[in-house]
């Protein structure tokens, strides 16, 4: 995609020309590395070429901000996120802790439905993930691409689960419920299309939303909007 | 005894890291580095909870030097300046640099990665014992530390105060 937009590959940072590529995306490539002696992952935003390059530097750059404030905002209210190491804003690049021992939500719950595991055994997850967005939604934090790979499970020593939340370059802060609801069906739409026949899953997630947050009522009654309209959009389209 | 680690963003140099407990020159070393006559950053322990705290700030100052960007007079003060969580400038001296009252000092140099650090230029000039830089922490003050970086223990709850206390850092310029 990089290509097609006739950008480079390489990277502008020269310690980036060697490293381990681990995504190459549509806005930014996220790479493994050795940083001041610690594992290290550094998210560069490249400049996309049919955009006007003031345009482009200006919303390149309000990503990276906003990708680092919103970690920080989470992390304040302590809800896990990667430490941030470093930012360039000169190469547009975020050099973040490395989450050891993870894999994203989405490899968990694909590969337990593939060993033939039962939804139920999924339930706990879900219920996690209600509690931590609604925890980052009371903080007024919106995260703007909320799908299962833009969640990580680390694996503690203890052999505990933390569930940490990663990708926030879409964020913003509101504290209206239509925002904190398509939040939610963003996500909704992302689970239920990753990941079959989840319906029972979802739910869960939003039952312990829910419980979670006095504020509930008006996110979910805004995703029940959402979602009607979604629905006659795609009548209608 | 020192700590000297490899920048991966800046290969040509590298950072020394050396600590001094019972100094008893404070006074005089401060007045050496504002005249530049130790060609390093004198940091107050007490301020600093781990190596890679400084060696973080160390290679932000010397990124805002390679941009173009620095907001105080030399790389060194720079240094000092990217541990606050501020912006504040003189603030920033105060809190993290040393006082003539003190009685421990930790010296980042930043040098060239051939060489190795001047180390007579910088131990002859410290009356004081130098302890292993990687026991930082048993010089820091934890609580005046977690309140200037204003760390709740909330946010403790997923993650160290170090952890905090590099993101403030690294979050500074852009909130
Ligand atoms: N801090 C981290 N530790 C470990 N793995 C990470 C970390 N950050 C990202 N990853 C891995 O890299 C993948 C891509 O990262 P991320 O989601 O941040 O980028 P992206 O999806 O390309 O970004 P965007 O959607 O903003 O273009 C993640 O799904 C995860 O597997
Ligand atoms: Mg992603």
């Amino acid at each position: 995609m990089a290509e097609a937009d006739g950008v480079s590959v390489r990277s502008v940072l020269p310690c980036l020309r060697e490293a381990e590529l681990i995504k190459q995306g549509a806005e930014a490539r996220v790479y493994r590395v050795r940083f001041l002696g610690r594992s290290a992952i550094v998210k560069e935003r490249f400049p996309k070429r049919y955009r006007h390059p003031a345009l482009d530097e200006k919303l390149t750059r309000r990503r990276v901000a906003q990708e680092v404030r919103s970690i920080l905002r989470c992390r304040k209210a302590g809800i896990a996120a990667p430490v941030v190491y470093f930012v360039d804003l000169s190469s547009n690049c975020i050099f973040l802790e490395e989450i050891t021992e993870s894999i994203t939500t989405r490899e968990h719950i694909a590969a337990a439905r593939a060993s033939g595991r039962s939804v139920e055994s999924l339930h706990d997850l879900a219920e996690n993930m209600g509690r931590i967005l609604a925890k980052m939604h009371d903080e007024d934090v919106i995260h703007g691409d909320l799908t299962t790979s833009n969640m990580l499970l680390k694996t503690e020593s203890s052999g505990e689960l933390t569930l940490m939340l990663i990708d926030f370059g879409l964020s913003f802060v509101s504290a209206l419920p239509e925002d904190k609801g398509v939040d939610l069906y963003v996500l909704e739409k992302a689970f239920l299309s990753t990941h079959p026949n989840t319906e029972t899953l979802f739910q869960k997630l939003l039952h312990s939303y829910t419980g979670a947050s006095k504020k509930a009522p008006a996110v979910i009654k805004k995703l029940d909007e959402v979602r009607l309209r979604g629905r006659k959009r795609s009548m209608v389209g | 005894m020192h700590l000297t680690n490899s920048l991966e963003l800046f290969p040509e140099f590298a950072v020394t890291q050396l600590l001094f407990r019972d100094v008893k020159n404070c006074a005089e070393l401060r007045k050496m580095a504002m005249e530049g006559k130790i060609a390093g950053a004198l940091i107050n322990p007490a301020m600093v909870l781990d190596p890679f705290q400084t060696l973080l700030a160390a290679n932000k100052a010397v990124h805002v030097q390679k941009v173009g960007k620095m907001k105080t007079r030399s790389l060194y003060s720079e240094i000092i300046f990217s541990l606050s969580p501020t912006n504040n400038i003189s603030e920033a001296f105060k809190r993290f640099g040393i006082s003539d009252n003190d009685h421990a000092v930790l010296i980042v140099l930043v040098h060239n990665k051939e060489e190795e650090y001047n180390k007579d230029d910088v131990q002859s000039k410290v009356d004081g014992q130098q302890i292993p830089a990687d026991q930082m922490s048993s010089l820091s003050d934890f609580a005046k530390i977690k309140k200037l970086y204003k760390v709740s223990s909330q946010e403790e709850k997923c993650g160290s105060v170090l952890d905090a206390v590099i993101c403030r850092m690294a979050a500074k310029d852009v909130v």
